[in-house]
């Protein structure tokens, strides 16, 4: 071709972009399957074709029937589908009878006589035979047969339940949920085994196509509380669902609020709590966190181990770490506020040490504190990103050499380090990470005003806190109960954790239908005097 | 015209929570001197005469809660003595509440001020504390009476603490005679005590939202214990321990006292700092009373839906009279002024009410619909 033909040939026009399969999908709608293998994999080739790893095998059933085999090859178990669907369908004995099998009865000796695999569906509507093998279903095509047989043999590779590196336990189960939302449902149903126990499935994510099971315990929980979680996971239309958080983020409540309204967890034994409590459980695949509604504040220093300990221990442990939780968020701008406007509230002693200690510092006490409370943060943020084997060196290279330098320096003063120290330790104190991070958040704007007005900044800033606090609702649950609204039987659970046959009743802002934990009269039961039967005074014939 | 439908949803003990939180606030720490300066050594007597007024006030609001259980006093002063002079009396109300919540904005960051804060102007403490009750009056009334309630041992825990721990410096013969020296003028110093208690009257806006209405009188009966016994310990425990001559010279006894007082275990040297900085609760209680109420009564009169935007609508107004007075002197000689007008439209006004109501024989419907109108 010379230059002059190449530049007189006509322009082509823009060149026609293909459309992507699920636009193709949209046309087929009303595809049927109709007995014609051919015609079918005329389809799935068209849709799926351009994927390297889609398998259609050939084969023949009976001798007489052609059949095709439409998977994508590693997502299919090989020995499953070997052992369970090739085999049975080839080996199948042929007979005259057999060969004049058409639609239904073909299907039925195929489905009811060969094919021993359990989990079988029959579809009809090719987009559904296309969404299953996109699942990784196998796609079984009989010629003749009135209907497609899907053969679920898929392995999708996981890993076991092991103790969750977010909520361990000193005392309690040492099994976590994992990515598979069957092996999630499964901890689930291993534990909680009343018919009561209900799951609802949903798709959540236009590609993605995430499965999302919603379990509640029937007679418990509001049925008006269900339909209204349902109905706002249905109203998520997103590309997709990778991870529960991003669920959490459609279903909360207030999006500005800083404080979660969702509870997270991936022990299976608090999910079944949560659900015994009256909560509803969303699990989702893909990962190995469920998500528990309606949440309250209490719940987020709240652990396992609370119950499975004596009461009064659990209660004496949970206290200290609601203090832990706020010295976390106070203790800072308490101390700036001291320094920098009220010495005098200090005894003398420890005014005059703090006075000398600060002696060299060139700052005034807020932005000595600000500084040194995003040096920590930015030391926190560092080893949580490293590789353990790194972290462990760094965190103490962090703590120690350069809060050590930096008093040396002269940058900041021993009392501030000790400050910052106890209040870093205290906000590790709290179970809840995402609790703790909007505690993390609330601190520096408390510190901040206390720099500009002391004590009444920081205390008009609590008081900011905690009104928006007790506005926030979760699922119309007051987000303070049962403090505030008070309900003296959820109380038993807030502060303190109360004897287990004290708190009789379930907790009562989540509304349960039936609210009664302990049957009747139990309690007065336990507690009435045993017989002591090996008791040294009692006569020798009563023992 | 259509209302909002809410449900009833306030406890009695909500209501004695909003009672109590809207009567402590700033007014206590100067009340000592107050109740001195008009009966001397009768101030514990004369304190006790101001509760009864602002009990009889509260009771003539329940009276009339009574009568229209479904209507705040607003909406009720309209079935009774008419559209057009009961909306006249919702706009005193309404400016009253106003200047109300300005000056005692004023006053308590004044008192900061001189406390604690001596070289940040007064502008921006006072800013920073009217942002905080307007942030807060945007929320409904549920949301109200939960705020009221957690804030009730934040209020209390001082308020016992200090006067009792100071009772170690007292001198009780400083409290005789009980009826005070010579003349005194009685009637104004009641006024003045009663006039600290003003933020009673959002039991007026209470009524429509209670689950039981019929409980009003125990709410007065809770609330009038608790407000009464902290009320008559701050004053007899600061006569106790300043006595009378003394206290006249004491801008605010009860700061005095907690200056005086030290804890158990000596963490703390002085108290004061802390006193006001736990006391910003209490004023922000009073606060966000009196501003709630002037918003409700907007509301009510202009035929609103909602009373979150009236908030910030307020918030320019109230700032620019809290800056007007130009010292302390003028604020309190204000507040005094305020105090007597306010009297009479509190306790006044539904003292008209109910005696139209009761010579027109106007009231409610009876029986109590679920979903009350309204307010809230």
């Amino acid at each position: 071709m010379t230059l002059w033909s190449r530049w007189m040939k006509p322009k082509s026009g823009p060149r026609k972009q293909p459309l992507p399969p699920d636009k193709v999908l949209q046309e087929y709608k009303s595809q049927k399957f109709d007995g014609h293998v051919k015609k079918a994999l005329r389809l799935i080739e068209e849709m799926l074709g351009e994927n390297d790893d889609l398998v259609i095998r050939d084969f023949r059933v009976c001798q007489t029937h052609d059949a095709a085999a439409a998977y994508f090859a590693n997502i299919v178990n090989r020995d499953t589908s070997n052992e369970n669907i090739f085999r049975p369908l080839m080996d199948m004995k042929p007979s005259a009878a057999r060969a004049r099998l058409r639609g239904r009865a073909l299907r039925e000796v195929i489905v009811k006589e060969a094919l021993h695999h359990e989990e079988v569906y029959l579809r009809t509507d090719m987009i559904e035979v296309i969404e299953d093998i996109m699942h990784g279903h196998t796609a079984v095509f009989v010629e003749g047969c009135d209907k497609v047989i899907v053969v679920d043999a898929r392995m999708v590779p996981h890993r076991t339940p092991e103790q969750p590196y977010t909520e361990q336990v000193i005392r309690g189960a040492r099994d976590g949920f994992v990515e598979q939302l069957s092996t999630n449902i499964t901890l689930l149903r291993y534990r909680l085994q009343t018919p009561n126990f209900r799951i609802k499935m949903m798709k959540i994510g236009r590609l993605s196509r995430t499965k999302v099971a919603v379990c509640y315990v029937e007679g418990l929980v509001r049925p008006a509380l269900v339909q209204e979680v349902l109905d706002r996971l249905k109203m998520i239309h997103v590309d997709g669902v990778l991870d529960a958080g991003t669920l959490e983020q459609f279903i909360e409540d207030n999006h500005w609020s800083p404080f979660p309204q969702v509870q997270n967890s991936e022990r299976p034994d608090k999910c079944v709590a949560s659900l015994l409590e009256g909560r509803i459980v969303i699990l989702t695949d893909g990962t190995p966190f469920s998500l528990i509604v309606p949440a309250v504040f209490v719940q987020f220093y709240q652990t396992m181990d609370d119950y499975s300990e004596r009461w009064l221990m659990a209660s004496l442990v949970r206290l200290v770490r609601l203090v832990a939780l706020i010295f976390s968020l106070v203790f800072p701008s308490i101390y700036v506020s001291i320094i920098a406007f009220n010495p005098e509230l200090i005894p003398t002693n420890f005014a005059v040490a703090v006075a000398g200690g600060r002696a060299g510092v060139p700052f005034p006490a807020v932005v000595e504190v600000l500084v040194m409370e995003i040096s920590m943060e930015v030391l926190r943020e560092a080893t949580l990103r490293l590789p353990q084997q790194v972290g462990g060196a760094l965190s103490i290279v962090g703590v120690l050499i350069v809060g050590q330098s930096a008093v040396a320096a002269g940058f900041a003063s021993p009392i501030t380090v000790v400050i910052i120290a106890l209040t870093t330790i205290g906000s590790f104190a709290t179970p809840a990470y995402n609790a703790a991070i909007a505690l993390r958040i609330l601190r520096f704007v408390l510190t901040i005003l206390a720099g500009f007005f002391g004590l009444y900044g920081v205390v008009v800033g609590l008081i900011l806190i905690s009104n928006h606090m007790l506005s926030l609702r979760s699922f119309g649950v007051p987000y303070l109960s049962p403090v505030v609204p008070m309900n003296m039987q959820g109380l038993k659970d807030a502060l303190m954790r109360a004897p287990l046959w004290w708190m009789w009743r379930r907790p009562q802002q989540l509304d349960p239908i039936d609210s009664r934990r302990l049957a009747p009269g139990a309690a007065r039961k336990l507690l009435s005097q045993n017989s002591n039967t090996l008791d040294p005074v009692k006569p020798r014939r009563l023992r | 015209m259509i209302h909002k439908t809410v449900y009833r949803h306030i406890t009695v003990m909500e209501a004695v929570a909003i009672f109590i939180g809207s009567s402590f606030g700033i007014g206590i720490l100067a009340l000592p001197r107050m109740a001195v300066e008009a009966a001397d050594t009768g101030a514990p007597l004369l304190t006790l005469c101001g509760l009864c007024l602002t009990l009889f006030g509260a009771l003539l609001i329940t009276l009339l809660a009574r009568r229209f259980p479904n209507d705040t006093v607003v909406r009720a002063g309209e079935r009774v003595i008419g559209k057009w002079p009961a909306r006249l009396m919702g706009v005193c109300l309404a400016v009253f509440f106003i200047l109300l919540t300005a000056l005692g904005a004023r006053e308590f960051t004044t008192v900061v001020a001189v406390a604690v804060l001596p070289r940040t102007p007064v502008e921006a403490t006072t800013l920073v504390m009217l942002l905080l009750a307007a942030s807060s009056v945007r929320n409904n009334f549920t949301s109200f009476a939960y705020i009221q309630l957690f804030y009730q041992p934040f209020l209390f825990i001082p308020s016992v603490l200090i006067p009792t721990l100071a009772l170690k410096n007292a001198i009780f013969t400083n409290l005789l005679p009980l009826w005070g020296n010579g003349e005194g003028h009685w009637w104004a110093g009641m006024a003045s005590v009663a006039a600290l208690l003003q933020g009673g009257f959002v039991l007026g806006f209470l009524v429509p939202a209670m689950i039981e209405p019929r409980r009003m009188p125990q709410v007065l009966l809770w609330g009038g214990i608790f407000i009464g016994s902290v009320y008559l310990l701050f004053v007899i425990a600061s006569l106790a321990v300043f006595g009378s001559m003394e206290i006249r010279n004491l801008m605010w006894p009860t700061l005095e006292m907690a200056k005086i007082t030290m804890l158990p275990g000596e963490v703390l040297e002085r108290l004061d700092a802390a006193f006001l900085a736990i006391w910003v609760t209490a004023a922000f209680a009073g606060l966000y009373t009196t501003y709630f109420i002037a918003s409700l009564v907007i509301k009510d009169v202009l035929r609103f839906e909602d009373h979150a935007f009236l908030s910030w609508a307020l918030l320019p107004f109230i700032f620019m009279a809290a800056m007007l007075p130009p010292n302390v002197v003028q604020v309190y000689r204000a507040m005094e002024w305020l105090g007597r007008i306010g009297l009479v439209l509190t306790i006044g006004y539904p003292l008209i009410l109910l005696a139209v109501a009761w010579m027109r024989g106007v009231r409610e419907e009876r029986g109590l619909p679920e979903q009350a109108d309204s307010t809230l």
